[in-house]
This record gives structure tokens, sequence and C-alpha cells, in this order.
């Protein structure tokens, strides 16, 4: 909200403090300014000038030659306007300045051969209107020399305040200027309402009738009569135009100062455009449409509230009126309505009608019940100050339950308590009296306070408590330089995710972090994924129920800026439906912390040395082991089961513990990564970092090292092409003794000359005793068994 | 005979003095010490010696190859050591094969900056679930339903009961109402806003919060904890201030602002973090007296953190996820 500092002064007298330290006050206590604008500034260099002597250019038919003064020196000027003359005051442009209209600088020119040295201006000029008929007289009574801005009273500063939701009070002249009066220990007036009524009473002129009470706990009226409709007087509209608002005509503009002044929303009726002279306040019922006031058919709903005459509605209560009834140039009488509506029926409204109004943002926030008679005055004085009329006698008030202000106790330990120090019982007293609070009793420990119904925020004793702060100053609150420190169990949740991270860019992996929203089709590629209510776009409506999808995402915008090879991981949460009911509870879905890996294109790039090697399914296998074996957990091979086509993966691998699947991976099909436009073999591996952390893991317990030297022998089975390299391993040591400690596969042959469907396997076993130094004889004896074994289990042969 | 060797014995000595390196050595040695060399063809011719001076002849040649070779090697070998000493026949400057370092995610880098900063005053972390329920994410918080400051947040639902967390706070519901004071902590994690996605802002972004609950924990205290760590981060000669504001959870509510000058560019105030005294009614909801305890909470985006320190403009790209970037860090 813009509040102008020369509109607060009318109700606080700040003229001596500077606009810098107001602003910097009024953020210490919480409206945050966002924005100050000196409007003076784009004068400077411009003050008021008088006009010496004036004679015809020597050159030029059309131009004078003046001399101007600013009170201290003598200026030639070539001046171009018809008007300008001898004695009169000036809006004089000095070298340097800018000229607002058009934003050029003043320089010293050569006009016609002759020097001017400066400009007389124009209104359009300076930015004040569209006249260009001549220059701008002054008052032969302005002081001369002073900027001009000064003179003509626009040397305003307009500063923008971001009001926080709960300070409804504050979205107004009236709130800013009481938290200044706290802040500057200075006096808040508010302006005196006099009215000069007329002996027409209002009552027989209007009727309130109010049937719901909950929704509207107050309407006020006033009637003016014989209005003329026409433009605001300049103060007014200068006022408006200083914050930004557009000026319409007098009754209206009247209506909107006053919201900006006192923060109350007024609306001004047509009164002879209400059937009957009456104003209904109801619910819509069955109305279902109606037209506002920017010639838009809104739909309504039965509970929205609605300000109806005898005949029909009017106007949306506190969020908008209607077209049918509005005020223009024909309108002679009016009624003015200055209620008070519930907050949380006007946000309903209004947000449900997604139009959000200066009313209704006050309305929704909570405005003062008790000031609408005030406001309806105010509004009516000043419309028959600059539209003539007569205001009718008498306020209709229909106010069944008043709203009394509230009452809290404040007990002074307890800001210490909260505060951390202690405030005077004076300066606590001080600050709620000037924030309009009103001391009702206080002793040595407590203060009781009325509450004023501006302040809906506040009600407990904290609210009081945070009011003595904001306005203290939290910059005057010390800062202490030592704390204790708790000697209890410390937990960090997470630490296991960001040991796994160290984990994996010790491998070269780089971590991604990826939008965790995707759209339909993409997610539900990937399972049965939960979808958002009221989604941004298309493109993220449901939630991921993988990784995946945001990895190859990745990759394919990385492949668009050719970096192709990837090695990639993400941690994060994933959410899955259980199953397609509403989801009312958390059994309803899935929420699981996941790892996924992706490795695409080479590992060894292309380079001078000759290596060339892309990423394989045993890469991926290689990660996943090693992840296994940096965590102690369960081997792999007891728990991993292969699988061919399936799925999103041409062939992969699962984990699998009590028949939960905990990992899955693998090489991806064509199909999928022809989704992502992905043109090169990626492999993936997702694992469920909640079940990981729940296996438990292996004690790490110290491994004797072998003092005894291993024996190796080395052999090479031909075996048929069927038989698994696991089904080998499986044979060998079943042929063994304990001696065989490990076995080696170093190289995989095949060739016709082994004949139909046969490959070579070479391996190499690795004997040792830990106790003593293995003899040839035993080693030998026992690798002859192997092979004897392995070769009549599985129809070997031992290559040569 | 004894003539060739004293003159196959002069042509060596002359000749091995006129060797200069390895190459020429090589050629030294095939002309003098080779199977078919003038030495080797010395012994051959020998076999033709008169008997009666065969063994005085052979005694000269016998005297001659093994000095020759005893010089050929002692050559050899100081010819080696001078050519290692004047540097390896490889290129040293070819290219190094390329090691991938990998990294942390800048935000999750940031991130531990905050989190080591926070444990080591002695914070436990926890963490929660992004998909929440209204009662946690807003009315366990003291955000009435119907209320202007739901606005501040604005949410993504599911349905009328579950949401995506707007801030990491119901997990400090969760640790509430599921320990006894004293309570230290800060809780890490992803939270959603429903924004258009823009330079500025992303539909999630990571959150951290702190919560502390004891008995007489006060506003000073927090004040003093903030600004240690707002120090420790941006470092000592700091210039901050607290500002009060608004959030349903605390009461006094403040924000932290620091003053941001960038180089070459006009100064001002940045907001970064928000804080406040935790809400009796807060307390109340978790079932703890507010009388006995209090509290105080704060909260900080790491996006806008991390994006200031490493001077990035666009927040989406830090979820592009492109290699050249993430390799930046």
């Amino acid at each position: 909200m813009k509040v102008s500092l020369k509109w607060l002064n009318d109700y606080i007298d700040i003229n001596s403090i500077p606009a810098a330290d107001i602003a910097e006050k009024l953020s210490k206590c919480g409206l945050e300014v966002e924005e100050m604008v000196d409007n003076g500034s784009k004068y400077n260099n411009i003050v008021v000038g008088y006009v010496k002597e004036r004679k015809k250019h020597p050159n030029a038919d059309k131009l004078s030659l003046c001399i101007v003064t600013d009170g201290t020196e003598d200026y030639n000027i070539v001046c171009g306007a018809p008007n300008v003359d001898a004695g009169q005051k000036v809006a004089f442009a000095k070298l340097g300045a800018v000229i607002p209209n058009g934003e050029f600088v003043i320089k010293k020119a050569k006009i016609r051969g002759e020097e001017s040295i400066g400009m007389i201006c124009a209104e359009d000029e300076l930015g004040l209107s569209d006249d260009h008929s001549g220059i701008m007289v002054l008052d032969p009574n302005t002081e001369l020399g002073i900027p001009i801005a000064k003179a003509l009273g626009i040397d305003d500063v307009i500063i923008e305040i971001s009001i926080t939701p709960n300070r409804s009070d504050a979205l107004s002249h009236f709130g800013v200027a009481r938290d200044l009066a706290a802040l500057y220990n200075l006096e808040f007036k508010m302006p005196k309402v006099e009215l000069n009524s007329s002996s027409n009473n209002v009552n027989n002129a209007a009727k309130v009738i109010v049937e719901d009470f909950a929704a509207c706990p107050r309407y006020v009226a006033k009637v003016v009569k014989g209005v003329e409709i026409k433009e605001s007087p300049e103060w007014l509209k200068s006022k408006l135009t200083a914050i930004g608002l557009r000026p319409i005509n007098n009754v209206v503009d009247v209506t909107n100062f006053i919201l900006y002044e006192i923060g109350q929303p007024l609306h001004s009726f047509d009164l002879d455009m209400l059937a009957e002279n009456t104003i209904v306040v109801k619910k819509a019922g069955d109305i279902k449409k109606f037209v506002t006031l920017d010639s838009k058919e809104r739909n309504l709903l039965p509970e929205d509230l609605l300000i109806c005459d005898a005949a029909k509605p009017v106007a949306i209560a506190g969020v908008m009126g209607g077209e049918n009834s509005e005020v223009t140039v024909n309108t002679k009488n009016i009624l003015i309505e200055s209620a008070y509506f519930n907050p949380s029926s006007v946000r309903k409204t209004a947000k449900k009608l997604a139009l959000s109004t200066d009313a209704s943002y006050r309305f929704e926030r909570g405005c003062n019940p008790n000031i609408t008679v005030y406001a309806a005055e105010r509004a009516a004085q000043l419309i028959q100050q600059i539209a003539g009329g007569e205001i009718l006698e008498g306020t209709i008030d229909v106010y069944p339950n008043e709203i009394k202000p509230k009452t809290a106790s404040l007990r002074y330990e307890r800001v210490a308590k909260i505060l951390g120090f202690k405030v005077e019982k004076e300066t606590v007293d001080n600050i709620l009296s000037k924030l309009g609070f009103i001391v009702l009793e206080h002793n040595e420990t407590a203060v009781t306070v009325e509450i004023p119904t501006f302040r809906p925020d506040v009600e407990r004793e904290i609210d009081l408590i945070e009011e003595v702060g904001r306005i203290y100053g939290y910059d005057n609150i010390p800062t202490i330089q030592k704390i204790s420190v708790i000697l209890d169990e410390r937990v960090d949740q997470s630490a296991y995710n960001d040991s796994l991270r160290s984990f994996l860019c010790g491998y070269g992996f780089y971590e991604i972090v990826t939008n965790s929203l995707l759209n339909e089709a993409t997610a539900k590629k990937f399972g049965n994924p939960i979808k958002m209510l009221n989604p941004q776009s298309f493109e993220m409506s449901h939630l991921r129920t993988s990784l995946l999808p945001g990895a190859l995402l990745t990759v394919a915008r990385n492949l668009k800026v050719r970096e192709k090879n990837l090695k990639l991981y993400e941690v994060g949460h994933v959410f899955e439906r259980l199953h397609e009911n509403e989801i009312k509870d958390f059994s309803d879905f899935t929420e699981t912390d996941k790892v996924n890996l992706v490795i695409t294109g080479k590992s060894e790039d292309s380079v001078w040395y000759g290596k060339d090697k892309n990423y394989d399914f045993y890469d991926l296998k290689g990660y996943v082991k090693s992840i296994f074996a940096k965590y102690s957990l369960d081997s792999l091979k007891n728990d991993s089961y292969y699988f061919t086509n399936e799925l999103l993966w041409e062939y992969g691998f699962r984990l699998k513990k009590n028949d939960v699947v905990y990992g899955i991976g693998g090489k991806i099909k064509k199909e999928v990564l022809n989704l992502f436009e992905i043109d090169q073999d990626v492999y993936n591996f997702e694992i469920n970092l909640d079940f990981l952390k729940q296996i438990k893991q292996k004690e790490r317990s110290f491994k004797e090292l072998i003092k005894f030297p291993s024996v190796f022998r080395d052999f090479a089975f031909v075996v048929d092409k069927n038989i698994e390299y696991i089904t080998i391993i499986e044979s060998i040591f079943k042929g063994s003794s304990k001696l065989l400690k490990d076995v080696k596969l170093f190289d995989i042959f095949e060739s016709e000359s082994l004949g139909e469907n046969k490959r070579s396997l070479a391996f190499q076993l690795e004997y040792y005793n830990e106790e003593r130094t293995l003899t040839e004889e035993e080693v030998e004896k026992d690798f002859w068994k192997t092979i004897n074994y392995v070769k009549s289990n599985l129809n070997a042969e031992l290559r040569g | 005979m004894r003539e060739r060797i004293t003159q196959a014995e002069n042509e060596f000595d002359g000749e091995i003095k006129k060797v200069k390196n390895l190459k020429e050595l090589e050629e030294f040695r095939i002309k003098y010490l080779s199977r078919k060399g003038i030495i080797s063809q010395l012994f051959e011719d020998f076999k033709e010696v008169a008997p009666e001076v065969k063994r005085e002849v052979g005694k000269s040649l016998n005297l001659l190859k093994n000095k020759s070779n005893q010089q050929f090697e002692e050559l050899k070998t100081s010819l080696e050591a001078t050519q290692q000493a004047s540097g390896p026949s490889i290129d040293l400057t070819l290219p190094e094969y390329k090691k991938d370092f990998g990294s942390k995610h800048i935000l999750v880098q940031t991130l531990d900056e905050i989190k080591t900063i926070f444990k080591s005053l002695g914070f436990s972390i926890y963490e929660g679930p992004e998909l929440e329920s209204d009662h946690n994410n807003f009315e366990m918080l003291n955000f009435p339903a119907d209320h202007p400051a739901r606005d501040m947040q604005d949410t993504f639902f599911i349905n009328e009961d579950f949401l995506l967390r707007t801030h990491t706070s119901p997990v400090q519901v969760r640790l509430m109402q599921s320990k006894k004071p004293p309570l230290r902590a800060i809780m890490p994690g992803k939270v959603y806003r429903n924004e258009a996605l823009s330079a500025k802002s992303y539909c999630l972004f990571h959150q951290v919060e702190g919560l502390y609950v004891d008995k007489d924990v006060t506003f000073t205290e927090l004040k003093g904890t903030l600004v240690y760590f707002a120090k420790q981060l941006y470092g000592q000669d700091l210039v901050y201030r607290f500002r009060p504001s608004f959030f349903p959870f605390t009461e006094p509510s403040a924000e932290m602002d620091i003053w941001w000058q960038p180089k070459g560019k006009e100064g001002r105030w940045l907001e970064i973090l928000g804080c406040g005294m935790v809400d009796p009614n807060v307390l109340i909801n978790v079932g703890i007296d507010p009388e006995e305890y209090t509290g105080y909470a704060f909260g900080m985006g790491v996006e806008r953190m991390a994006l200031r320190k490493y001077g990035i403009s666009d927040i989406r790209t830090l979820f592009d996820n492109d290699l050249r970037f993430l390799k930046q860090f």
C-alpha cells in the first residue's frame, strides 16, 4: 500500500522528520517499506524565478529575450512563449535540470545568435497537465528561489509499504500515522466531523433491512440529496493520484479517499436506482448471476452475501458494487454505505470470484466495526463540501449486537520472560497507549488494557508483548553472546543420505535435483501417481513415483548441449497411490526416500591415449555392489534377481528381501528412451533408502591379515554357452575344499573353433590357509579335484 | 698379426673419443665389438697364426678385447647418464587422463554449510514427509481455515485434507508431539509453493527451519543464535537488522535483513530469514504448557542463499542440472 507523507501530515506532525528516517522506522516497526519515491526529486534544479526584463529577440519575431533571477543571480533566457512578461514569477529550470516531460537536460545554448542559460517552463513540460499554450505563471506571492516542487506543493514522498495479513489496521493513513505516533512519541489527531444537516430525516428517505447479522454485523447508511456529480477539486485529485489512484468523480473520489484515510471501505449508491429506496442485506440464495460495475457478469453461490434493494441485487457485499446502481453524472441523490462485514464471509466470496478489490482486501482482513459511523459522516461532510447537496438528518445504523472492545492483561515479568530483557513499566504502558490501547488498570505486576476494535489481531498477552517489542525496536533488544547447549542425545536423520552422497561423489557421480512434479503422461509411465488438485500447469500436474523420469529429462537436456557422458545421481522423495479411492489418510499413499543412479555415454572418452569404453550393465552392477560393500550390507549375490524384458528395462536386476523389492534397474528400453528423445544407451538403478536404512548392517570387525602366501592356479573351461557364470562359480566352490578362497574370471573367449554354442571361461583360483604355508601337493590335489568335479558336473572341457 | 692388433687398438682408442651419443656408440659397437666386428674378425684370423707365437698373440688379443669392452661399457654408462640428465624422451605436456571428481548439488552443499553451523550449536536434525496433511501444515500451526494468512503460501492441494507442505514447520509439529522439551533441532527439506515458474521463483524450494523449546528460551537468545549463524555464513563484519513481521506460528515474529553490497552496485537490505517466538497456540496444540515453556523458531530458504552466494541470476538453473553447471561446484 502506498502512503503519502504529506497526507500523513494531516493527522500527525512529521514535517520536520526526514523521509528516510520515517521509512527506516516504519520498516523496523513491522511496516516494511518496499519503495520510497521522492516526487520532488524529479524537479531538481527547477526553482521559482522572477522575470526582471523582457525584450524582443533581435533575430526572431516569436522569441523573447528575458533576464530571469533566482534571487541571487541573473540569467539570460531566450523564451518562445507568447505570454512571458516582465514581473512574472515562473518555473525556472536552471542548467542541469532534467525536464520531467521528455527528460531532456538543460544546457547552455545559443538560439538565433543569443545565449540562453536555462528555460522557463510550461505546465506540460513539468508533467503537471497537457497545457502548452504558454509558460506557467505562478502566484506573485510565491517565495523566490525555492524549489518548484515545494512551491507547488508537490514535494511529496510516497512510501510503498508491504502490510502483513495481521495488520488490517495499517491499510490506511490513520493506521500508519498511529504507528508513527508511537514510534516518535507524537500525537495522532483524527479530523473532526461537523455536519451541516437538513431537517429532513434520513429514515424518511431510505430503509435498511439486514437479514443476516452473522455475515453483516453492522450496516450504517447516510443520505445526501441534490449533489452535483463533477470532477473533484485539485486537493482531492492530487491526494489520490499521489498514491496511484485514478480520480473518477467527486462522490466516488470521496469514498476512495475515506478508504485510504480511515481504512473503512464505503460504497455510494444512486438512491434513485434503489427500488423503494430500500437496502436489504441477504444471502444470494436463488439469485445466480449479477453484473458488477466493471460490467462483468458474476456467478453467485447461495451463501454469497448480497446488498439488494426491494427488487434486485445491487452489490456483492464488501466486494464490488453493481452496474445498476452506480453513481453516474446524472446521479442526484446518494446513499453512502459504511458497513462491517464478516471477514470470513467476504473472503470466501472474493476468493471464489477471484475478485480482490480494495474493499474486499480490507474486509477479509478485518475492519473496525466501530469506525463506520464516523466514516459515513466524514464522507457526507466531504461530499457536501465538494458536490453540494443536503445531508439528511440522522444516520441509519443497524447494529443489533454491538461488538465491544476486548480486554487483555499483560504481566510485566512476562515481557522479560519472552523478550529476554526488562522493559520499564512506564515504557510498556506508554507504547500501548500511543498505539490506541486504553489502559484500564495497572498495578505493580500487570497492566490491563482495552483493545481498540481496529486491532482485531490483538487478543492475548503475547500479542501485547509483540506490540511492545516491535515499537521498542528489535534492534534495541540486546543480542546475547552466550547460549547453553543441552547435553542430550543428538539425532541426525540426514546423516545416512549425506554419507551416501559423499560416497557417490567419490565415484565421480554428480548430484542432480529435479522437479518432483511431472506431466500426467510421464508420471503414469513410471507408476500410479498422485494428482494435484490445483496444478500450476499441465506440465506439473502429478507427483513423481520414481526418480527416473527426472533423470531421463536431465539426460535429454544434457544431450542437447552435447554433454553425452553422464554419471548422475539424485536423492529424493517419490510418491505413489496405493488405490484409486480418495486420499484420506497417510496409509492411502506411500512417500519414499530413494536414490537413483544413472549412467550413459562413455566411461572413458575417446582421447589421445586411445581408450574408448561405453558404460554398460556391468558398470552399473559394480556401483550398486560397491554401495553394499560400503554399507556392510548382505552380499548382493544372494538377494539379486536378474531379469530380461520387463517394465522399463531391456534387462536388469532387482534387490529383494522378504519379497520386498527395494531396488531395481538395468538397461532402459529404447521405447522408453524415445519418449525423452534420447538416442544412446542409458542405465539406471533406483534404491529405496527407507528400506536400506532398516536393513541391519553387518557389524564391522577386524579380520586378521593373512600371514602365509597364497597359491594361484589358472585354467580355462570350455562349456555350453547357456551355462551361466554363476553356475560355474557355484560348481567350482562345491568341488573344492575350504582352501579355495577366491575365484577370478579373467577372460571369456568365443570362437567356432571351440565348437557350436560353446565358450571358454578362464579363471584364476586362489588358495591359502590362515594357519600355515600350503604345500604344492595339497593345492595340486585340491585343484584337480575341482577340475574333475566341474568337468563331470557341467560337461565342461579343460582348455589346453 | 701383431701389427693388426696394434693398429686396431689405436684406431679403437682414436674413434671411441669421437663418440658423442648413444646412436654413434651403437655404430661404433657394430664396427668393433659385434659378431662381425673388427675384434671378432681378429679372433677369426687368430686361428691361422703360427703356433709358436699363438700364445703371445692370443694374450694381447684378449687384452684388447677386455680393454675395449670395458671402455665401451664405461662410455655407454656415461652417455646414458648424460641423456637421462637432459630429460626423458616422453612428451610430459600431453593432457592428463581425465578423472571426474563428482560433486553434491550446490543446494545440498549450501544445506551442508547451514547444517554444520547449527550442529556446532547442539542442534539435532529431523526430517519429515513432503506430502502433508492440512492439519499438520496449517491448523496445528495456528493458520485458521479461511484466514488471509493462508494466502501468504500458495499451496498445491491434493484434496481438502492433503497438500504438498509449504514449509518444513510440520516437522516441528511432529517433533513436539513425539518428544518432550528440551528440543533443539533444525528441519531441512523440500517445500512447495504454487507459483508460476520464473527466474525468481520455482514450484519447489529447500528450506531449513529451526526450533528450540525449553524453559527460559527468549527472543534475545534467538537473536544471538541467528546473528552467530549469519556471521559464520556471511562473515564477521556483517551488518544486519531485525524487523517485526508476521507468521501465524510465531509471536512476536521477525525477519532478519542483512546489508547486501554487490560490487559496483547500490547496496540494499536483503531479507535472509524469518523467525520468532513459538506462538502459545502452537505449544498448546502439541500439548506443551506455554506458561512453563517458551520456544523460538526460524526458517530460511536455501535457494536464495545459493543464488546470492554464487551470483546465479535464474533459479531454474539450479533444477536444469546442466553438466557444465554441475561441474562448476
